[in-house]
Protein backbone atom coordinates (compact mmCIF):
# COMPACT_ATOMS: atom_id res chain seq x y z
CA UNK A 1 0.00 0.00 0.00
CA UNK A 2 2.70 2.29 1.34
CA UNK A 3 4.30 1.73 -2.43
CA UNK A 4 1.69 2.28 -4.34
CA UNK A 5 0.76 5.22 -2.51
CA UNK A 6 4.58 6.74 -3.27
CA UNK A 7 4.22 5.24 -6.64
CA UNK A 8 1.31 7.42 -7.54
CA UNK A 9 2.01 10.69 -5.75
CA UNK A 10 5.43 10.41 -7.87
CA UNK A 11 3.73 10.04 -11.31
CA UNK A 12 1.34 12.82 -9.81
CA UNK A 13 4.58 14.84 -9.51
CA UNK A 14 5.70 14.40 -12.68
CA UNK A 15 2.41 14.86 -14.12
CA UNK A 16 2.56 18.29 -12.16
CA UNK A 17 5.55 18.92 -13.50
CA UNK A 18 4.00 19.09 -17.00
CA UNK A 19 1.18 20.67 -15.33
CA UNK A 20 3.68 23.47 -14.14
CA UNK A 21 5.42 23.96 -17.48
CA UNK A 22 2.33 24.79 -19.28
CA UNK A 23 1.06 27.02 -16.60
CA UNK A 24 4.45 28.59 -16.67
CA UNK A 25 4.14 29.44 -20.07
CA UNK A 26 0.29 30.49 -20.11
CA UNK A 27 1.36 32.36 -16.92
CA UNK A 28 3.52 34.84 -19.03
CA UNK A 29 1.92 34.90 -22.06
CA UNK A 30 -1.58 36.11 -20.40
CA UNK A 31 0.74 38.79 -18.67
CA UNK A 32 2.60 40.41 -21.21
CA UNK A 33 1.11 39.76 -24.46
CA UNK A 34 -3.05 39.86 -22.80
CA UNK A 35 -3.57 36.20 -24.34
CA UNK A 36 -5.46 33.11 -22.76
CA UNK A 37 -3.71 30.90 -25.00
CA UNK A 38 -6.01 27.96 -25.99
CA UNK A 39 -3.18 26.66 -28.23
CA UNK A 40 -1.00 26.20 -25.61
CA UNK A 41 -1.92 22.52 -26.12
CA UNK A 42 -1.05 22.44 -29.72
CA UNK A 43 2.37 23.89 -28.98
CA UNK A 44 3.31 21.04 -26.78
CA UNK A 45 2.17 18.57 -29.43
CA UNK A 46 4.82 20.71 -32.03
CA UNK A 47 7.34 20.08 -29.74
CA UNK A 48 6.82 16.73 -28.97
CA UNK A 49 6.11 15.61 -32.78
CA UNK A 50 9.12 17.44 -33.89
CA UNK A 51 11.59 15.89 -31.33
CA UNK A 52 10.36 12.24 -33.04
CA UNK A 53 11.04 13.61 -36.34
CA UNK A 54 14.52 14.63 -34.96
CA UNK A 55 14.89 12.18 -33.04
CA UNK A 56 16.97 9.89 -35.82
CA UNK A 57 19.07 11.99 -36.66
CA UNK A 58 20.38 14.11 -34.16
CA UNK A 59 19.91 11.41 -30.98
CA UNK A 60 17.53 11.70 -27.83
CA UNK A 61 19.62 14.31 -26.44
CA UNK A 62 19.63 16.36 -29.57
CA UNK A 63 15.38 15.93 -29.89
CA UNK A 64 15.07 17.55 -26.68
CA UNK A 65 16.38 20.45 -27.08
CA UNK A 66 15.68 20.47 -30.88
CA UNK A 67 11.95 19.67 -30.52
CA UNK A 68 10.75 22.68 -27.89
CA UNK A 69 13.38 25.30 -29.90
CA UNK A 70 10.96 23.98 -32.94
CA UNK A 71 7.88 24.77 -30.87
CA UNK A 72 9.20 28.30 -30.24
CA UNK A 73 10.16 29.22 -33.89
CA UNK A 74 6.56 28.25 -34.68
CA UNK A 75 5.20 30.00 -31.75
CA UNK A 76 7.00 33.59 -33.09
CA UNK A 77 6.06 33.11 -36.54
CA UNK A 78 2.27 32.40 -35.07
CA UNK A 79 2.61 35.58 -32.81
CA UNK A 80 3.67 37.36 -35.75
CA UNK A 81 1.27 36.64 -38.24
CA UNK A 82 -1.99 35.72 -36.44
CA UNK A 83 -1.88 37.11 -33.33
CA UNK A 84 -0.33 40.88 -33.43
CA UNK A 85 -3.10 41.96 -35.98
CA UNK A 86 -5.32 41.48 -32.86
CA UNK A 87 -3.37 43.65 -30.00
CA UNK A 88 -4.87 46.95 -30.83
CA UNK A 89 -8.38 45.29 -30.00
CA UNK A 90 -8.65 45.43 -26.37
CA UNK A 91 -11.34 42.83 -26.16
CA UNK A 92 -9.46 39.16 -24.89
CA UNK A 93 -11.97 37.89 -26.73
CA UNK A 94 -10.87 37.69 -30.57
CA UNK A 95 -7.50 36.32 -29.56
CA UNK A 96 -8.91 33.79 -27.55
CA UNK A 97 -11.22 32.65 -30.40
CA UNK A 98 -8.39 32.27 -32.29
CA UNK A 99 -6.24 30.43 -30.36
CA UNK A 100 -9.01 28.09 -29.95
CA UNK A 101 -9.27 27.38 -33.40
CA UNK A 102 -5.52 27.27 -33.89
CA UNK A 103 -5.45 24.62 -31.26
CA UNK A 104 -7.56 22.42 -33.23
CA UNK A 105 -5.86 23.46 -36.82
CA UNK A 106 -2.50 22.17 -35.15
CA UNK A 107 -4.33 18.88 -33.80
CA UNK A 108 -5.72 18.22 -37.18
CA UNK A 109 -2.77 19.00 -38.77
CA UNK A 110 -0.86 16.61 -36.56
CA UNK A 111 -3.60 14.05 -37.11
CA UNK A 112 -2.91 14.15 -40.94
CA UNK A 113 0.71 14.05 -41.35
CA UNK A 114 1.30 11.40 -38.83
CA UNK A 115 -1.91 9.82 -38.21
CA UNK A 116 -4.60 9.20 -35.13
CA UNK A 117 -2.71 6.20 -33.76
CA UNK A 118 -0.43 6.85 -31.25
CA UNK A 119 3.39 7.31 -31.63
CA UNK A 120 5.96 5.52 -29.42
CA UNK A 121 8.80 8.22 -28.63
CA UNK A 122 12.31 5.80 -28.07
CA UNK A 123 13.77 6.80 -24.70
CA UNK A 124 17.53 5.23 -24.62
CA UNK A 125 17.64 1.76 -22.64
CA UNK A 126 19.42 3.13 -19.73
CA UNK A 127 16.95 5.89 -18.70
CA UNK A 128 14.24 3.56 -19.71
CA UNK A 129 14.94 0.93 -16.88
CA UNK A 130 14.31 1.61 -12.33
CA UNK A 131 17.15 3.26 -10.90
CA UNK A 132 16.29 0.55 -7.90
CA UNK A 133 14.03 -2.72 -7.13
CA UNK A 134 12.21 -1.10 -4.48
CA UNK A 135 11.10 2.07 -6.10
CA UNK A 136 10.27 -0.01 -9.04
CA UNK A 137 8.74 3.04 -10.89
CA UNK A 138 11.19 5.26 -10.51
CA UNK A 139 13.26 5.08 -13.90
CA UNK A 140 16.34 7.15 -14.60
CA UNK A 141 13.86 8.84 -17.53
CA UNK A 142 11.56 10.04 -14.50
CA UNK A 143 14.42 11.43 -12.35
CA UNK A 144 15.49 13.02 -15.87
CA UNK A 145 11.99 14.88 -16.51
CA UNK A 146 12.35 16.17 -13.09
CA UNK A 147 16.13 17.37 -13.51
CA UNK A 148 14.93 19.10 -16.75
CA UNK A 149 11.98 20.69 -15.56
CA UNK A 150 13.84 22.21 -12.61
CA UNK A 151 16.39 23.16 -14.75
CA UNK A 152 14.40 24.96 -17.13
CA UNK A 153 12.56 26.92 -14.28
CA UNK A 154 15.59 28.16 -12.45
CA UNK A 155 16.77 29.27 -15.98
CA UNK A 156 13.59 31.16 -16.70
CA UNK A 157 13.98 32.55 -13.13
CA UNK A 158 17.32 33.68 -13.98
CA UNK A 159 16.03 35.02 -17.37
CA UNK A 160 13.79 37.23 -15.68
CA UNK A 161 15.79 38.36 -13.23
CA UNK A 162 18.99 38.87 -14.85
CA UNK A 163 18.69 39.68 -18.18
CA UNK A 164 17.83 43.05 -19.95
CA UNK A 165 15.12 40.99 -21.53
CA UNK A 166 13.77 39.24 -18.91
CA UNK A 167 13.03 42.70 -16.73
CA UNK A 168 12.07 44.56 -19.73
CA UNK A 169 9.71 41.48 -20.12
CA UNK A 170 8.85 42.10 -15.91
CA UNK A 171 8.40 45.74 -17.12
CA UNK A 172 5.99 45.37 -19.72
CA UNK A 173 3.67 43.07 -17.46
CA UNK A 174 2.64 46.36 -15.55
CA UNK A 175 3.14 49.07 -18.03
CA UNK A 176 3.83 48.19 -21.67
CA UNK A 177 3.23 51.75 -22.76
CA UNK A 178 6.13 53.10 -20.80
CA UNK A 179 8.59 50.22 -21.74
CA UNK A 180 7.86 51.19 -25.42
CA UNK A 181 8.25 54.93 -24.55
CA UNK A 182 12.04 54.07 -22.98
CA UNK A 183 13.01 52.64 -26.27
CA UNK A 184 12.21 49.28 -26.11
CA UNK A 185 10.56 47.61 -29.24
CA UNK A 186 7.65 46.07 -27.64
CA UNK A 187 6.93 44.22 -30.94
CA UNK A 188 9.88 42.07 -30.84
CA UNK A 189 9.63 42.18 -26.60
CA UNK A 190 5.94 40.32 -27.27
CA UNK A 191 7.29 37.77 -29.87
CA UNK A 192 10.15 36.57 -27.76
CA UNK A 193 7.70 36.42 -24.97
CA UNK A 194 5.27 34.44 -26.93
CA UNK A 195 8.27 31.79 -28.22
CA UNK A 196 9.75 31.87 -24.31
CA UNK A 197 6.14 30.38 -23.45
CA UNK A 198 5.60 28.07 -26.26
CA UNK A 199 9.38 26.80 -25.69
CA UNK A 200 8.37 25.74 -22.18
CA UNK A 201 5.37 24.05 -23.52
CA UNK A 202 7.01 22.17 -26.81
CA UNK A 203 9.73 21.26 -23.78
CA UNK A 204 6.50 19.66 -21.63
CA UNK A 205 5.44 17.90 -24.56
CA UNK A 206 9.28 16.28 -26.14
CA UNK A 207 9.17 15.24 -21.64
CA UNK A 208 5.72 14.02 -21.82
CA UNK A 209 6.30 11.75 -24.84
CA UNK A 210 8.63 10.02 -23.13
CA UNK A 211 5.93 9.25 -20.76
CA UNK A 212 2.59 8.79 -22.38
CA UNK A 213 3.88 8.18 -25.73
CA UNK A 214 2.63 10.39 -29.23
CA UNK A 215 -0.88 11.17 -30.04
CA UNK A 216 -2.52 14.36 -31.46
CA UNK A 217 -4.58 14.99 -28.84
CA UNK A 218 -2.15 14.45 -26.19
CA UNK A 219 -2.40 18.20 -25.60
CA UNK A 220 -5.82 18.28 -24.61
CA UNK A 221 -5.69 16.55 -21.65
CA UNK A 222 -2.56 19.24 -20.09
CA UNK A 223 -4.04 22.07 -21.12
CA UNK A 224 -7.02 22.35 -18.73
CA UNK A 225 -5.51 21.10 -15.75
CA UNK A 226 -2.19 23.85 -16.49
CA UNK A 227 -5.36 26.66 -16.56
CA UNK A 228 -6.51 25.46 -13.21
CA UNK A 229 -2.82 25.57 -12.36
CA UNK A 230 -2.61 29.42 -13.24
CA UNK A 231 -6.10 29.71 -10.84
CA UNK A 232 -4.90 28.00 -7.97
CA UNK A 233 -1.52 29.54 -7.78
CA UNK A 234 -2.53 32.93 -8.46
CA UNK A 235 -2.91 34.37 -11.58
CA UNK A 236 -0.46 36.80 -12.31
CA UNK A 237 2.49 35.07 -9.89
CA UNK A 238 4.99 32.68 -11.70
CA UNK A 239 5.72 30.51 -8.80
CA UNK A 240 2.43 30.36 -8.00
CA UNK A 241 1.82 28.82 -11.44
CA UNK A 242 4.25 26.26 -10.33
CA UNK A 243 3.00 25.45 -6.99
CA UNK A 244 -0.37 25.19 -8.81
CA UNK A 245 0.92 22.76 -10.98
CA UNK A 246 2.78 20.51 -8.96
CA UNK A 247 -0.31 20.97 -6.29
CA UNK A 248 -2.64 19.35 -8.62
CA UNK A 249 -0.33 17.03 -9.92
CA UNK A 250 0.33 15.22 -6.83
CA UNK A 251 -3.20 15.54 -5.31
CA UNK A 252 -4.46 13.60 -8.11
CA UNK A 253 -1.77 11.05 -7.80
CA UNK A 254 -2.54 10.63 -4.88
CA UNK A 255 -6.05 10.18 -5.11
CA UNK A 256 -5.66 7.50 -7.84
CA UNK A 257 -4.27 5.37 -4.75
CA UNK A 258 -7.85 5.17 -3.30
CA UNK A 259 -10.76 6.25 -5.78
CA UNK A 260 -9.08 6.46 -9.26
CA UNK A 261 -12.38 7.37 -10.66
CA UNK A 262 -11.93 10.48 -8.99
CA UNK A 263 -7.94 11.46 -10.05
CA UNK A 264 -9.34 14.33 -12.51
CA UNK A 265 -12.32 15.09 -10.82
CA UNK A 266 -9.93 16.40 -7.54
CA UNK A 267 -8.47 18.72 -9.83
CA UNK A 268 -11.31 21.02 -10.21
CA UNK A 269 -12.18 20.32 -6.78
CA UNK A 270 -9.03 21.84 -5.27
CA UNK A 271 -9.49 24.84 -7.71
CA UNK A 272 -13.20 24.99 -6.38
CA UNK A 273 -12.27 25.62 -2.63
CA UNK A 274 -9.25 27.70 -4.07
CA UNK A 275 -11.88 30.45 -5.26
CA UNK A 276 -14.64 29.90 -2.66
CA UNK A 277 -11.66 30.52 0.24
CA UNK A 278 -8.83 32.78 -1.64
CA UNK A 279 -10.33 33.57 -5.13
CA UNK A 280 -6.95 35.60 -6.01
CA UNK A 281 -4.99 31.84 -5.65
CA UNK A 282 -2.35 31.13 -3.23
CA UNK A 283 0.00 33.20 -4.57
CA UNK A 284 -2.02 35.90 -5.97
CA UNK A 285 -0.84 38.62 -4.07
CA UNK A 286 2.32 38.74 -5.46
CA UNK A 287 2.04 39.99 -9.05
CA UNK A 288 4.65 39.12 -11.81
CA UNK A 289 7.60 38.17 -9.23
CA UNK A 290 7.62 40.42 -6.81
CA UNK B 1 18.30 78.54 -35.01
CA UNK B 2 16.65 75.38 -35.88
CA UNK B 3 14.03 73.57 -35.31
CA UNK B 4 14.91 70.15 -33.58
CA UNK B 5 10.80 69.78 -33.06
CA UNK B 6 7.96 70.52 -35.33
CA UNK B 7 4.62 69.67 -34.56
CA UNK B 8 2.08 70.99 -37.62
CA UNK B 9 -1.82 71.38 -36.93
CA UNK B 10 -2.08 67.79 -34.95
CA UNK B 11 -5.01 66.69 -34.03
CA UNK B 12 -5.70 63.82 -31.61
CA UNK B 13 -8.29 61.94 -30.45
CA UNK B 14 -9.05 59.99 -27.18
CA UNK B 15 -11.72 57.04 -28.53
CA UNK B 16 -14.09 59.12 -30.30
CA UNK B 17 -13.59 62.95 -28.22
CA UNK B 18 -11.13 64.75 -29.73
CA UNK B 19 -9.16 66.63 -27.74
CA UNK B 20 -5.97 68.46 -30.06
CA UNK B 21 -7.76 70.99 -32.30
CA UNK B 22 -4.75 71.68 -34.70
CA UNK B 23 -2.22 72.39 -31.92
CA UNK B 24 1.47 74.02 -33.81
CA UNK B 25 4.39 74.27 -32.11
CA UNK B 26 8.20 74.35 -32.37
CA UNK B 27 11.21 73.61 -30.22
CA UNK B 28 14.34 74.90 -31.16
CA UNK B 29 18.27 73.38 -30.46
CA UNK B 30 19.59 74.03 -26.81
CA UNK B 31 15.68 76.06 -26.05
CA UNK B 32 13.78 75.18 -23.15
CA UNK B 33 10.34 75.76 -24.07
CA UNK B 34 7.13 75.29 -21.56
CA UNK B 35 3.41 74.50 -22.60
CA UNK B 36 1.18 75.70 -20.04
CA UNK B 37 -2.96 75.48 -19.98
CA UNK B 38 -5.51 74.79 -17.49
CA UNK B 39 -6.27 71.09 -16.24
CA UNK B 40 -8.27 69.45 -19.58
CA UNK B 41 -6.34 71.97 -21.98
CA UNK B 42 -4.62 68.81 -23.53
CA UNK B 43 -1.11 69.10 -22.79
CA UNK B 44 -0.46 65.88 -21.70
CA UNK B 45 -1.92 64.64 -24.55
CA UNK B 46 -0.08 66.83 -26.75
CA UNK B 47 3.11 65.08 -25.35
CA UNK B 48 1.76 61.57 -25.82
CA UNK B 49 0.81 62.52 -29.82
CA UNK B 50 4.26 63.71 -29.91
CA UNK B 51 5.52 60.64 -28.50
CA UNK B 52 3.72 58.80 -30.51
CA UNK B 53 1.50 57.01 -27.97
CA UNK B 54 -1.75 58.88 -29.02
CA UNK B 55 -0.91 58.86 -32.34
CA UNK B 56 -1.87 62.23 -34.18
CA UNK B 57 -4.58 61.19 -36.48
CA UNK B 58 -4.33 64.36 -38.85
CA UNK B 59 -1.28 66.65 -38.82
CA UNK B 60 2.27 65.89 -38.60
CA UNK B 61 5.37 65.79 -36.21
CA UNK B 62 9.16 66.17 -37.28
CA UNK B 63 11.50 65.73 -34.96
CA UNK B 64 15.49 65.54 -35.51
CA UNK B 65 14.63 65.66 -39.38
CA UNK B 66 12.45 62.77 -39.06
CA UNK B 67 8.69 62.58 -40.44
CA UNK B 68 7.72 60.95 -37.02
CA UNK B 69 3.97 61.69 -37.51
CA UNK B 70 3.27 57.70 -37.83
CA UNK B 71 6.02 56.23 -35.90
CA UNK B 72 5.45 53.58 -32.61
CA UNK B 73 6.63 55.12 -29.47
CA UNK B 74 9.88 53.34 -29.15
CA UNK B 75 11.14 54.26 -32.85
CA UNK B 76 10.65 57.62 -31.74
CA UNK B 77 12.65 57.05 -28.40
CA UNK B 78 15.30 55.70 -30.58
CA UNK B 79 15.53 58.32 -32.66
CA UNK B 80 16.95 60.85 -28.97
CA UNK B 81 13.74 61.59 -27.67
CA UNK B 82 13.66 60.90 -24.00
CA UNK B 83 9.96 61.12 -22.36
CA UNK B 84 8.96 61.61 -18.76
CA UNK B 85 5.49 60.70 -18.52
CA UNK B 86 2.85 62.07 -16.35
CA UNK B 87 2.43 60.68 -12.90
CA UNK B 88 6.17 59.08 -13.85
CA UNK B 89 5.26 55.53 -14.56
CA UNK B 90 8.03 53.71 -12.49
CA UNK B 91 7.60 50.53 -12.78
CA UNK B 92 6.45 49.53 -9.03
CA UNK B 93 7.60 45.71 -9.44
CA UNK B 94 11.70 46.18 -10.44
CA UNK B 95 14.40 47.81 -8.33
CA UNK B 96 15.67 51.27 -9.18
CA UNK B 97 18.55 49.36 -11.05
CA UNK B 98 16.28 47.12 -13.05
CA UNK B 99 14.64 50.60 -13.89
CA UNK B 100 17.39 51.59 -15.24
CA UNK B 101 18.22 48.42 -17.02
CA UNK B 102 14.70 48.90 -19.21
CA UNK B 103 16.07 51.53 -22.01
CA UNK B 104 17.98 50.13 -24.06
CA UNK B 105 21.57 52.16 -24.25
CA UNK B 106 22.30 54.29 -27.02
CA UNK B 107 25.77 55.37 -27.45
CA UNK B 108 26.50 59.23 -25.95
CA UNK B 109 27.55 60.76 -22.88
CA UNK B 110 25.18 59.60 -20.10
CA UNK B 111 25.84 56.19 -18.55
CA UNK B 112 24.57 54.99 -15.76
CA UNK B 113 27.87 56.03 -13.75
CA UNK B 114 26.87 59.78 -14.93
CA UNK B 115 23.62 58.93 -14.32
CA UNK B 116 24.10 57.82 -10.54
CA UNK B 117 26.66 61.17 -10.37
CA UNK B 118 23.57 63.29 -11.04
CA UNK B 119 21.37 61.64 -8.59
CA UNK B 120 23.43 60.11 -5.68
CA UNK B 121 20.00 59.23 -3.83
CA UNK B 122 19.74 56.38 -6.81
CA UNK B 123 22.89 55.10 -6.58
CA UNK B 124 22.12 54.11 -2.76
CA UNK B 125 18.68 52.83 -3.38
CA UNK B 126 19.31 50.91 -6.56
CA UNK B 127 18.17 47.71 -4.78
CA UNK B 128 15.17 48.99 -4.05
CA UNK B 129 12.30 48.50 -5.76
CA UNK B 130 10.13 51.18 -7.46
CA UNK B 131 7.43 51.66 -5.20
CA UNK B 132 9.32 51.99 -2.04
CA UNK B 133 10.89 55.49 -3.20
CA UNK B 134 9.60 58.57 -2.23
CA UNK B 135 7.66 60.83 -5.02
CA UNK B 136 11.01 62.48 -5.51
CA UNK B 137 13.13 59.69 -5.53
CA UNK B 138 10.60 58.89 -8.35
CA UNK B 139 10.47 61.37 -10.21
CA UNK B 140 14.85 61.37 -10.33
CA UNK B 141 14.73 57.70 -11.57
CA UNK B 142 11.88 58.96 -14.44
CA UNK B 143 13.97 61.36 -15.59
CA UNK B 144 16.95 58.85 -14.92
CA UNK B 145 15.57 56.35 -17.26
CA UNK B 146 15.54 58.47 -20.62
CA UNK B 147 18.86 60.18 -19.96
CA UNK B 148 19.70 56.56 -20.32
CA UNK B 149 19.12 56.85 -24.04
CA UNK B 150 21.35 59.74 -25.00
CA UNK B 151 18.61 61.75 -25.93
CA UNK B 152 19.05 65.20 -28.15
CA UNK B 153 15.07 66.08 -26.90
CA UNK B 154 13.49 65.63 -23.45
CA UNK B 155 9.85 65.90 -23.14
CA UNK B 156 8.87 66.21 -19.46
CA UNK B 157 5.30 66.27 -18.42
CA UNK B 158 4.46 67.70 -15.07
CA UNK B 159 8.01 66.59 -13.44
CA UNK B 160 7.11 68.82 -10.24
CA UNK B 161 3.80 67.31 -9.32
CA UNK B 162 3.08 66.24 -5.89
CA UNK B 163 6.91 67.38 -5.02
CA UNK B 164 7.99 69.20 -1.98
CA UNK B 165 9.43 72.85 -2.77
CA UNK B 166 12.72 72.06 -2.20
CA UNK B 167 12.70 68.95 -4.52
CA UNK B 168 11.09 70.72 -7.16
CA UNK B 169 14.13 73.28 -7.34
CA UNK B 170 16.39 70.15 -7.48
CA UNK B 171 14.60 68.85 -10.46
CA UNK B 172 13.99 72.09 -12.10
CA UNK B 173 18.02 72.63 -11.30
CA UNK B 174 18.31 69.10 -13.57
CA UNK B 175 16.50 71.00 -16.40
CA UNK B 176 18.19 74.19 -16.91
CA UNK B 177 21.33 71.46 -16.52
CA UNK B 178 19.86 70.17 -19.60
CA UNK B 179 19.96 72.83 -21.84
CA UNK B 180 23.62 73.64 -20.51
CA UNK B 181 24.41 69.78 -22.03
CA UNK B 182 22.70 71.22 -25.20
CA UNK B 183 19.53 69.06 -24.89
CA UNK B 184 16.58 70.51 -26.28
CA UNK B 185 13.61 70.38 -23.34
CA UNK B 186 9.71 70.74 -23.63
CA UNK B 187 8.63 71.02 -20.07
CA UNK B 188 4.75 70.92 -18.98
CA UNK B 189 4.00 72.56 -16.10
CA UNK B 190 1.15 73.17 -13.72
CA UNK B 191 3.37 75.56 -11.85
CA UNK B 192 3.23 78.69 -14.01
CA UNK B 193 5.94 80.87 -12.56
CA UNK B 194 8.33 78.10 -12.17
CA UNK B 195 8.35 76.98 -15.54
CA UNK B 196 8.18 80.42 -17.03
CA UNK B 197 11.49 81.16 -14.72
CA UNK B 198 13.46 78.56 -16.51
CA UNK B 199 12.01 78.62 -20.15
CA UNK B 200 13.15 80.92 -23.09
CA UNK B 201 9.52 80.80 -25.13
CA UNK B 202 6.41 79.28 -23.74
CA UNK B 203 3.44 78.15 -25.47
CA UNK B 204 -0.42 78.03 -23.76
CA UNK B 205 -3.10 75.70 -24.61
CA UNK B 206 -6.54 76.23 -24.31
CA UNK B 207 -9.31 73.78 -24.80
CA UNK B 208 -7.35 71.73 -27.29
CA UNK B 209 -5.53 74.79 -29.22
CA UNK B 210 -2.43 76.99 -28.95
CA UNK B 211 -3.89 80.20 -27.57
CA UNK B 212 -0.75 82.15 -27.07
CA UNK B 213 2.93 81.95 -27.61
CA UNK B 214 6.08 84.30 -27.28
CA UNK B 215 8.91 84.35 -25.25
CA UNK B 216 8.59 83.20 -21.28
CA UNK B 217 10.05 86.74 -20.24
CA UNK B 218 6.64 88.68 -22.33
CA UNK B 219 4.24 85.97 -20.62
CA UNK B 220 5.57 86.49 -17.38
CA UNK B 221 5.32 89.89 -17.01
CA UNK B 222 1.30 90.04 -18.53
CA UNK B 223 0.15 88.89 -15.82
CA UNK B 224 -3.29 89.11 -16.31
CA UNK B 225 -2.76 87.51 -19.47
CA UNK B 226 -1.36 84.15 -17.20
CA UNK B 227 -4.68 84.65 -15.34
CA UNK B 228 -6.73 84.30 -18.00
CA UNK B 229 -5.29 81.79 -20.08
CA UNK B 230 -3.23 79.17 -17.68
CA UNK B 231 -5.24 79.83 -14.70
CA UNK B 232 -2.75 80.98 -12.22
CA UNK B 233 -0.51 84.03 -11.38
CA UNK B 234 2.95 84.34 -12.31
CA UNK B 235 4.07 85.91 -9.01
CA UNK B 236 6.71 83.59 -7.28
Amino acid sequence: MTQLLLFNAFNGLIQGAFYALMALGLALILSLNSVINMAHGGFLVIGAYLAYVFAPYVGFAGAIVLGPLGAAAIGMVVERVLIRPLYKRPDPLYTLLLTFGLALVIQDLTRTIWGPTGLPFEVPQILASPVSTVFFFITGYRLLVVALVAVAVIGLFLLLRRTPLGIRIRAGTLDLETVSALGVNIYMLRALNFALGCLLAGLAGVLAAGVLGLTPPMGNSLIMPSFVAIIVGGVGSLVGAILGGLLIGLAAGITTTFYPAASEAVIYLIMLIVLVVRPRGLLGHEGLFE
Amino acid sequence: MSAVLQAREVHAFYGKSHILHGVSLEVNEGEIVTLLGRNGAGKTTTMRALMGLTPPRMGSVTMLGADTTRWPAYRIARLGIGYVPEGRKIFPNLTVLENLTVPPPRPGPWNLARVFKLFPRLEERQGQLGRQLSGGEQEMLAIARPLLLNPRIMLLDEPSQGLAPLVVQEVMGVVKSMREEGLSVLLVEQNVPLSLGVADRAYVLDDGKVAYSGTAAALAADHELVQKLAGATAES
